[in-house]
């Protein structure tokens, strides 16, 4: 077979390649072979005229032999397609206005394909970056109240010392560094690791060393692997950072290696690791540890599943006080990075899917349209003997050059799409970076455009060619639409308008859930554009005891409160809507729990005393904290509105006690109720846990506050000068994140609005799509019953009452559409579902929207052409014929 | 396409390879010989013979050559390749086991 080809491909391409050739050749053979005959008939006795006439008749059409044997030698499919290529960008050119629809259409539709696939393809479809990601887990706790919670130090060494799925098992703590020296002050965002991290990812750095087995031991050296990032950035690259001291959280570490840029786990800025010391600890809690882990090869995650159950019931078993249905959950790595993502995107894959069905069916539309249109040329080629096989392929032709150059177009489009998701993507869209228009895409895009090419040429061009030639020429120049190609056209229509009003009721329902969410109460009064946010950070020797931290807070909130257009000034730990950093279960005296069941952990704002005032969150019952509650009173506390109706329904919580953490939890006081203040979101504007409990900040004073500054007018102008105030206290105090709080409302909702935009665009694109093809539709239908309607006029018919029956044919194919596209809707929306705030899947307001804007876009594409109709003079109609 | 209606499907690439099997030869020559060997049994038309003899040509199974014919004419002959007189092989012991075992079939006695 091999050889064979050896000896042939040269021949083909020499057919191919020197036509000239080879043509003249053929010629020469044939030429040789009559003269031959023309002798050997002479001979025979006959005059030279007969063997002349005898020689050709053998030959029997000499044309149509060189025809022949050009087939053989697969000549004249390349010469056939050269030609139907030439044709066929000569018959587009010459209709720009259907050329331009269709391609605009089909970018739209591929485009929107592409970009939707390279981010399906980047997040989806490609496996994590890092070696062997198969056999990468996490761990986590759950507990009840929390599915996939983070663990304990101590469940951490529990599961190190028992667990045999596991080639290394690693834990993970997100926090924030001050890095100071060599420049000013910054926070970065880092992550702490066990020692075994980078070797568990398989992860290489470009410099220097990850961390070794046994560094994570109390009593090492403390260290540090910095990211290419700040490496480039901060020290310039310098290539003799291994080995160099940086000051970490105000104490001297070792930088020992620089993992590269592309090297990402859990967040995305992270730019310094350190080791997360593991010391025994004293108690089951806190829970702050991410476990991660690689599976030994042949361990299946079942297994490793099966294990941890039975470590999870033997750490009940010996600690009944503390848990109840405790389990620990194996969950691969690309679960935990994709899954949340993961139904969006379906969505939007769908979404798009159905965009590309109605440019197309738009498309096959034009076509339908335009072959009616050709039917006089099509029957005259038939007639002169082409065959039917080489007009459809000729009508394909023209679909595949069409589909491909609007493929062309969609990747252009997919291209910009793609860069600003990247630039504007939501921080919660994971693998970000590594989405892009690539080979696996383009042949995606490929795939799209040819079989976009088959879906709406095919038909059209089989619809061309098949009606009988005798009608089609007797049509003359009237171009006469079969009925079958105007119900199909019609159908087309129909499923335009029920695709459309799918996309519209999908972004409809994510757009109501959007507004639906930026109108939620966040809990306070102040003016979100006019209250100042910024994160403080308190770090090294001069900030090691809680009194010089207190006292650092005092200054500084008795400073910028002094600062002109200040109203009120605050700290706190955490802040709306969703910047909620530290959380606790808690316990109220009097009202015991079951052995082992513990109430949810809540948000606990520790708090300056003009918190309330800043924020203006209003005060229900009791008091807020105020001159006699100082460092030397004993503990109160103010809840939330939530938690009062939680635990005290019916009664009076002022005078009551609670105190942090679980029956287990002794280092903590019981602490008296003084108040009860509204609720304030602080996970998140979705979420309806307005349950917290307020502390004063000094009872624990964090290194890293929120100051919260309500200003007079506008509070952006103000960071200048209180950042000024920080820097004159102290210049190694790093700020960061500096915002206000319109601007953390909006960073809360980024997802939310995200897709609502995206889903809106699509819904959009959809809704002119179907209203070309409305439009399309009609205003053709109307080009041919120009006479009819002529004749009508003539007999009388008011131009209203043409325009009214140009435009009941639209509305009836719309209403048709409506009915389908709210049919299908009802059983689609459910996918929404998880995606929707305060909306009903089913929401009866956005179906009845989406019908009424379909039918309004309906009935004015259709306006146009009625308009036209009714101008119709019914002279010129009549004598046209 | 036209096709020699008396000829069975196939059976000219056969024919033609037989005879190229045998000499080098032009278009003219095969066309002559083929006449000659089947005694005017088998009827192949000229129209019919190059588009024959440019496929097999286009498959490998033959290849050609210009050269001076025996009456003093440049001419295209056709020689047998290495795998068309594999080819060859193989349809000639098909069609002996074709023509057998129809022999069989039209020889049989009715009782």
């Amino acid at each position: 077979m091999f050889s064979r080809w050896i000896y042939t491909l040269p021949l083909r391409l020499r057919s191919l390649f020197r036509r000239s050739q080879v043509e003249r050749e053929l010629d020469e053979e044939l030429r040789c072979h009559l003269e031959a005959r023309i002798q050997h008939e002479i001979a025979a006795g006959k005059t030279p005229e007969e063997a002349r006439y005898a020689a050709l008749r053998a030959m029997d059409g000499m044309e149509q032999r060189k025809e022949e044997c050009r087939d053989m030698r697969h000549m004249n499919l390349i010469d056939n397609l050269v030609r139907d290529v030439r044709y066929a960008l000569r018959t587009l050119t010459r209709s720009p206005g259907f050329t331009v629809a269709a391609l605009l259409a089909l970018g739209l539709g591929i485009g929107a394909n592409t970009a939707v696939f390279s981010v399906v393809n980047g997040v989806l479809l490609r496996p994590l970056p890092y070696p062997e990601p198969e056999r990468l887990v996490m761990i986590f706790t759950s507990r009840p109240h929390s599915e996939r919670g983070s663990a304990s130090v101590a469940e951490f060494l529990d599961w190190r010392a028992v667990s045999r799925s596991f080639e290394t098992l690693d834990a993970a703590d997100q926090s924030r560094f001050t890095l100071t020296g060599d420049g000013e002050a910054v926070q970065i965002s880092g992550l702490s690791v066990t020692a075994t991290f980078f070797e568990t990812l398989k992860a290489r750095p470009i410099l220097g060393r990850t961390f070794e087995d046994g560094e994570d031991q109390p009593g090492r050296d403390l260290t540090v692997v910095l990211g290419e990032r700040l490496w480039r950035g901060r020290y310039g690259s310098n290539p003799d950072i291994v080995g160099k001291v940086v000051t970490l959280e105000g104490r001297p570490h070792t930088v020992i290696g620089v993992m590269p840029a592309s090297f990402e786990f859990w967040q995305r800025d992270v730019e310094a690791w350190v080791v997360l010391p593991l010391r025994p600890p004293a108690r089951r809690g806190p829970h702050f540890l991410r476990g991660l882990a690689r599976l030994r090869p042949g361990v299946t995650i079942e297994q490793a599943t099966a294990e941890m159950e039975m470590i999870a019931r033997n750490v009940q078993r010996e600690n009944p006080k503390y848990y109840s249905n405790l389990r620990f959950p194996v969950v691969p790595l690309r679960e935990v990075v994709v899954g949340d993502i993961r139904p969006l995107l379906w969505v939007l894959s769908g979404a798009v899917v159905v965009i590309l069905l109605i440019a197309v069916s738009n498309v096959a539309n034009l076509m339908l349209a335009r072959s009616s249109v050709r039917q006089r040329e099509i029957a005259v080629r038939l007639s002169i003997g082409a065959g039917r096989g080489r007009l459809v392929r000729q009508f394909m032709t023209e679909s595949v050059l069409l589909a491909l150059a609007g493929g062309a177009l969609g990747i252009a489009l997919a291209v910009s799409g793609v860069k600003a998701l990247r630039m504007l993507g939501p921080q919660e869209l994971p693998r970000l970076s590594e989405i892009g228009v690539d080979g696996e895409v383009l042949a995606f895009t490929l795939l799209v455009s040819l079989t976009s090419a088959v879906l709406f040429g095919l038909a059209p061009a089989l619809a061309a060619c098949t009606a009988s030639l005798n009608e089609r020429l007797k049509a003359g120049g009237r171009a006469g639409e079969s009925r079958s190609q105007g119900r199909a056209r019609s159908v087309l229509v129909v499923a335009q308008v029920t695709l459309s009003i799918l996309l519209l009721i999908g972004a409809g329902l994510l757009v109501r859930s959007f507004t639906r969410l930026t109108s939620v109460d966040p809990g306070f009064a102040a003016p979100p554009e006019r209250v100042l946010t910024m994160l403080v950070s308190l770090t090294g020797p001069r900030f090691e005891t809680a009194a010089a931290r207190t006292a650092f807070w005092d200054q500084l909130l008795a400073r910028v409160s002094a600062l002109p257009g200040v109203e009120a000034a605050s700290i706190s730990v955490t802040v709306p809507p969703d910047r909620a950093a530290f959380g606790d279960d808690y316990e109220i005296e009097g009202k015991p729990l079951p052995a082992g069941e513990q109430h949810p952990s809540v948000p606990v704002p520790f708090v300056s005393h003009d918190y309330r005032k800043t924020l203006g969150i209003p005060l229900l019952r009791g008091r807020w904290f105020d001159g006699r509650d100082r460092a030397d009173t004993p503990r109160v506390t103010v809840i939330s509105e939530s938690m009062a109706r939680r635990h005290f329904a019916g009664e009076n919580p002022v005078g009551r006690r609670m105190k942090f953490g679980g029956p287990t939890q002794t280092a903590h006081p019981y602490m008296e109720i003084i108040g009860v203040v509204g609720d304030a979101k602080y996970q998140g504007l979705e979420r309806d846990s307005g349950a917290v409990f307020y502390e004063l900040f000094f009872r624990i004073p964090f290194r890293d506050m929120w100051l919260l500054v309500t200003t007079a007018g506008e509070a952006q102008p103000l960071a200048r000068a209180v950042r000024r105030e920080i820097q004159r206290l102290d210049p190694n105090v790093p700020v960061d994140r500096v915002g206000t709080m319109a601007g953390a409302l909006a960073d809360s909702v980024t997802l939310p609005r995200f897709r609502s935009l995206l889903m809106a665009a699509l819904a959009a694109s959809a809704l002119l799509l179907a209203a070309i093809g409305i439009y399309g539709v009609i205003a053709y239908s109307v080009a041919q019953r120009t006479q009819e309607i002529g004749v009508r006029m003539a007999l009388g018919a008011t131009s209203v009452s043409v325009v009214r029956m140009v435009l009941r044919q639209g509305g009836q194919l719309a209403l048709v559409g409506i009915a389908f596209g709210l049919g299908g809707a009802a059983g689609l929306t459910q996918f929404l579902e998880r995606m929707l705030f305060g909306v009903d899947p089913s929401d009866a307001v956005t179906f009845a929207g989406a019908a009424l804007v379909l039918g309004t876009v309906a009935v004015v594409a259709s306006l146009i052409p009625a308009v036209r109709a009714a101008r119709v003079d019914s002279v010129t109609a009549l004598r046209h014929e | 396409m036209s096709k020699p209606s008396d000829l069975v499907q196939g059976t000219l690439d056969l024919l033609i390879l037989k005879i190229l099997a045998l000499e080098p030869l032009h278009g003219w020559a095969v066309s002559l010989r083929l006449k000659q060997i089947s005694g005017d049994v088998l009827q192949v038309s000229d129209g019919s013979l190059y588009p024959a003899l440019h496929k097999l040509e286009q498959e490998g199974w033959i290849t050609a050559e210009w050269k001076t014919s025996e009456l003093g004419r440049r001419a295209k002959f056709y020689s047998l390749t290495r795998t068309g007189r594999r080819h060859l092989e193989k349809e000639t012991a098909d069609w002996e086991r074709l023509s057998t075992a129809i022999s069989q079939v039209v020889r049989l006695k009715e009782a």
